[in-house]
Order: structure tokens, then sequence, then C-alpha cells
């Protein structure tokens, strides 16, 4: 009982963390949460070092830095380098922040302190070369602390100065300074390699209006690299690029229909008077709030719609009315009736085959968002005003479909459910699970990792919560050290059948013993479960086994409170058991001499 | 300069100086320096003029930053931007 209320307390300061954006109630906040520490019972997925350093003042961020992490779940140590340290403590492997050997370096910087600037008189083409400079500056400065420490980078772009002596003709000389400083942005995002994460204060300071960002007094008194009206949202920006490097990145946005998506209630007036689209201001807004909520789709976010309705009624605007943006098509979950949101929502997750932290909730009215909050506080529910013309930036300020990077499958992902959707169908319609599983004409593809693929096997190595033996969670950098170590087997495995492609879906990596293949971790796309790639995996990795000379595969089992359904994982496949820990981390080996393969009706198309 | 006014302003400065430097003992008067308050060093003495700034809805020159050699003088800025 009372760790439940102390759980609760945790759960509102978390929610008042998240709707806070002043910087004198966030750090009433950070205080309240430094005093009560002890008796909080946060709830963090993953500890990380962090290192704060920059050409600017980093003073005022590590409290607040710790604060927002945690509201993600991410618990730090932080170190700070001596102001203005940065070349040095990037350069050399025995800096202060070198041997604190970080997961993570923050890096801030300022505009104003670019190493070469050029004058009104410098030629376009040699301003180009300057710019080029300078950006290779940056990148090689990061290459070189990523080189010594081998931590993820997250490095500020540069805002726009506050001043423009060139008055209007900024735009059309190369050389002018702030035409200057957008070409360096161009470059650094250009040629930026995957373990660096740009901090876009270029859009967030043109956002807030770069007067209100900078403040001139205080950088020249102490070097503020923000102003303290808009610290909050610089912090909160950097702890969402942070959380979605240690798979904290949300995934579905769940959506109310009236008065979110439209406005007016369709089922009181009707499909030809709801208000969406040309015509009306507030029409437009939420053509435009459609518009932004089809980008997310389009990289990868699921769309849900969960909606107190009749279902037919729900539906009729998104096939009725001609200036809808969203279609049905678009949603790989639609949930209208009467039954309270929060049951539907859980429905829609356990549909989807997700945790409840994946899901972002969208409403317009205040009673449904208190009662969401309340029953299901993993779920973000975002704070909406009463103009759609806010809610795209309402949704933003949370950063809460952050990734560190676009991958082939995101862009296939609402499609992938779908087909799902259509396999679940069809599985009701043939007599057995195996006529089923032949039916799907599963083709698969097994391979050792390689570049063109790092991308999604970095993302399903962090995102994948259920089905995953030890929950090894690595960065891109990890994970292309992997690729290149003789020592280690690693593989993905790639599978198609009757109703699409589902891109990359399994990993397995291990490290080669003298008698023996140790697994290392072997995690699959919940999107898949009970398609017998497990079987499959297993016939490959013990035929891998056989052809090195090798006996046995060696595999362990670390609980976690999502992973439950890998329990048996090795048993089922016949591994036996060497070893329990009373943690219930279990051990096991398969003997491959003995070993008969699985039977499973997949096609390996390659491997 | 109004007394009345001075004593307000040091009331609401007073409440600043607790909040921001998390010390409810902190009992300003004209005479109080830097020196005299273990919390008020250089880092925070930034977020009290900020915290002072928002809550008057004033705004310090970069030389008034840099320079206040007592509560007293931060007093009397105040009450003259106010005015």
């Amino acid at each position: 009982m009372n760790t439940e209320i102390e759980g609760n307390r945790w759960h509102e300061l978390r929610l008042a963390g998240q709707l806070t954006s002043d910087y004198s109630g966030f750090f009433r906040l950070c205080r309240q949460r430094a005093r009560q520490l002890k008796e909080l019972d946060i709830r963090r997925r993953k500890y990380i070092r962090l290192a704060l350093l920059g050409s600017a003042n980093t003073d005022f961020l590590a409290d607040m830095l710790e604060f927002s992490l945690d509201i993600h779940g991410i618990g730090c140590e932080i170190i700070e380098a001596p102001f203005n340290t940065y070349a040095y403590q990037m350069l050399n492997a025995d800096s202060l922040v070198a041997k604190f050997r970080p997961d993570v370096a923050v890096f801030v910087g300022a505009a104003l302190n670019q190493p070469e600037w050029p004058d009104i008189n410098t030629p376009d083409e040699e301003v180009e070369i300057m710019a080029g400079r300078v950006a290779g500056y940056w990148l090689d400065l990061c290459r070189a602390l990523h080189d010594n420490t081998g931590c993820e980078i997250v490095f500020d772009n540069f805002s726009q100065l506050s001043w423009k002596p060139n008055g209007n003709l900024s735009a059309r000389h190369a050389a002018d300074h702030n035409n200057y400083l957008t070409r360096i942005n161009c470059l650094i995002g250009r040629n930026a390699p995957p373990y660096l994460h740009i901090n876009d204060v270029a859009w967030m300071s043109s956002y807030h209006g770069v007067s209100n960002w900078f403040d001139t007094r205080y950088w020249h008194h102490a070097k503020l690299p923000v102003s303290f009206g808009c610290i909050v949202p610089y912090v909160r920006n950097i702890s969402g690029i942070i959380a979605a490097l240690y798979g904290g990145s949300r995934k579905v946005l769940v959506l109310d229909l009236d008065n979110t998506l439209w406005g007016g209630v369709v089922g009181d007036d009707g499909v030809d008077s709801i208000r969406i689209g040309h015509g009306s201001p507030e029409g437009e807004a939420f053509l435009y709030f459609q518009r932004y909520i089809l980008q997310l789709k389009n990289r990868g976010v699921l769309l849900a719609v969960c909606s107190k309705n009749d279902d037919s009624g729900a539906r009729a605007p998104f096939t009725d009315h001609p200036e809808m943006i969203l279609g049905l098509d678009d949603f790989a979950c639609f949930v209208a009736n009467w039954e309270p949101k929060p049951d539907n929502l859980v429905t829609i997750a356990e549909q989807l085959n997700l945790g409840l932290d994946s899901f972002v909730f969208v409403d317009d009215n205040p009673a449904e968002r208190e009662l969401m909050r309340r029953q299901l506080p993993d779920v973000l529910t975002i704070e909406l005003g009463d103009d759609p013309a806010g809610f795209p930036a309402q949704i933003d300020e949370q950063s809460p479909f952050e990734v560190v990077s676009l991958s082939r499958e995101d862009a296939m992902r609402t499609n992938q459910y779908r087909e799902n959707q259509l396999r679940e169908s069809l599985r009701t319609a043939v007599s057995s699970y195996n006529d089923y599983l032949v039916s799907l004409e599963q083709r698969a593809i097994i391979r050792c990792f390689d570049e063109s693929r790092l991308d999604r096997i970095t993302q399903l190595i962090n995102k994948t919560n259920q089905f995953n033996l030890t929950t090894r969670r690595k960065t891109r950098a990890e994970v292309e050290r992997l690729m290149q170590d003789e020592k280690y087997l690693s593989v993905y495995i790639q599978l198609a059948d009757r109703f699409g492609d589902n891109g990359v879906i399994a990993v397995v990596f291990g490290c080669w013993g003298d008698d023996c293949l140790e697994v290392d971790d072997w995690l699959m796309s919940c999107r898949v479960l009970k398609r017998d790639i497990e079987k499959l995996t297993c016939n490959y990795l013990a035929e891998q086994v056989a052809r090195k000379g090798r006996r046995y595969i060696y595999g362990n089992y670390i609980p976690t409170d999502r992973n439950g359904m890998v329990v048996d994982h090795y048993p089922d496949l016949g591994f036996e058991q060497v070893r329990k820990h009373e943690n219930g981390e279990t051990r096991w080996r398969l003997d491959v001499a003995t070993y008969v393969p699985a039977v499973h009706s997949i096609a390996i198309e390659e491997s | 300069m109004n007394e009345m006014q001075h004593d307000d302003v040091l009331k609401k400065l007073n409440s600043i100086f607790q909040e921001v430097l998390g010390n409810e003992e902190i009992e300003l008067r004209d005479e109080t320096t830097a020196a005299d308050i273990e919390e008020w060093d250089s880092l925070t003495n930034i977020r009290i003029l900020v915290q002072i700034e928002q809550d008057f809805n004033i705004s310090f020159s970069s030389a008034e930053i840099a320079d206040i050699p007592n509560v007293g003088e931060l007093v009397r800025l105040i009450v003259a931007r106010i005015n």
C-alpha cells in the first residue's frame, strides 16, 4: 500500500514536469525531486553516464537534465567539464570526460563561438570552403571524443544571431554571419555520423524567436547558451533525444475524433456539418493537424482511433467527407464504442502487442485526459489547448516520437500492422494453425549484420522488450563493432510472406568459445510471434556451430517485467537447463551433436 | 524613495531569496551582501536576478547584472525600475 502511494507521488511529479515549461516552476519541481529522492519510487529502465561539455556555460543544466531524464525513466550520473575546456576534453584520451567513460556526451554550443568568420568582402567560394572547414572542426572534435570513449554525442547546432548588420542583404551573401551559420548547420547535418545526434537549436530558437532564445546580457555575464525563458524546452529536447537513444520513443498516437480531428460532433451534426477543410479557420486548423498526423504516420508512427461513438458513425467522415486528409487505411487500429477510454486503450495495446508506455493519447476533452492520466499513467496524455491550431505544437513539445534515425521499416510500419490483421483473418479461415502457417508462404533471409541494416538492427535491439532473452541494449557504434568482430556470430533475419514484407524481424548474436557458441542476446519483433522463426533460427545456429566444429550452444534468460513470454524459449527448443539463479535468471545448453532440427514451414531464400 | 515601496520590495525579495536559495531562514537587510549568505554565489546570483526580472517584470542592464554590492542597492534598483 505504502509503495503505491509513493509511486503515485512520483507519477504526480512526473506529470507536473511534463506540463511545466516555465523556468521557475520547473526548477521548483527539480528541487522537490532532489529533496524527496529517497522517498520517491522513480522507476528507471536504464542508467547512463552523462558528460556535459561545450563552448558555453553548462552550470544550470545538470539538475534539470536529471529530472527531465527521470521523466523518461532514465537515471544518470553527470560529470561537468570545466567551462570551455571542450577541445581538450574531446581530443585527449586521458581527459576528465574521456576517463569518465560517458555513455552520452551533451555538447552545449553557442553560435558566437565559431573558430573562423568571413568578412563581408570574402568571396562566396571562399566562404563555402571556410564553412566546410568549420563544420569539419566540430565534426572532427566529435569524432575524436567518440573514438576515445565510444560515447553517443548530442550536439547543439547553431541559432541565428540577434543582430543583422547587413540588413536584408543577409539572405543574398554567403559571407553574412547569419547566412554563414545556416551553411555550417547544413554541412554538419549532412555529414553527421550515426553516433552524432543533432539537438536542433536552429529550429527551436527560430520557433521561440532568437531574441527570446538568447539573452545577450546573460551571455556576456556568464556565457549562458540559452535564456532562462527557453531553458526548459532546451533541456526537454536534449532528454527526448537521449530517451530515443535508449529505446524510449513512443510508437502509437491514439486519437479521439470529435473536436480532435474535426470540429463538431459527427453523431449529432452529421458528416456534412463537421468542420474540416477550407472555408473556415477552424476547419483549416483541423486540416493542418491531420496533415501533421499523416507526416508522423509516414515516418513510422502508428495511428489508432479511440472514440466514444457508434462504430459506423465514427467511420463515416473518413469515407464520406471529401476534405478529410486521413483515411481509414492510415490507422493500425480503430476503436469506437461507449466503453471507458482507458479500457479501450488497453485493448488497443493488446491488439498491437505493445506496452502502455508506447502510447500517446490525444483528446480535446479534459475529463477524458484526466481519467487516462489517473488510470494509465504510463500512457503519455498530451495537454491540449482549446484551439486546434495549437495541437501540433502541443504534441511536439513533449517530443514523444523522437527517433535517432529512420529505417526502411519505419515507413512501412502501418502496412505491416494492417497486413497482420489480414493474417489474423486468414487464421480464422483455415482449420489448423499449421495449415495457417503453411498458407502464409513465409520466406526468410538470414544474414550476418551488414552496413545497410545497421540502423534497423540497432532499433530492434533497443526497442524490443517482450521477445528478448537478455535485453542487452546497444548503441549503433556497439552494433557496428559486433558486425566487425570475428569472434562473434551476429545475424539478422528478414521475413516476407504472401501479405507483404516484414523487413528485419529477428536478431541474434553470440560469441564463439572453444567448444561452443555463447548466445549474448536473442530477440524478435512482436509482430511475428508464433511463426516458427525461433525454430528456423535455432536450426541455423546449430548448423553454424556444427560447421565451426563446436559442440554446444549456451544461452541465458534474464527476466525483466516485460519478457515473461520467453521464459520457456530455450526448453521449448530442446535446450537443457544448466543453472538457475535465485533472481530467476536461467542458463541453458543445447548439444548440437544430438540436436534434431525443428520442423517448420518457412522457406529459406538465402543464408 | 517611498518607504512603503522599499519595504514591500524587500519583503518580496526576501521570499525570492528563500525560494531560489532553498533556505527559509534567510532574512535580508539593506546591508546584507553575498558574503553574508552561504548559498549566494555567482551562479545562484544569476538565478536570483532572473527570478527578480520575472517576478517584478523588469529588466536589468548588463552593467547592473555584474555589480550588485548589497541588498539595499538591489532594492533601490528595483524600485527605480518599477517607477
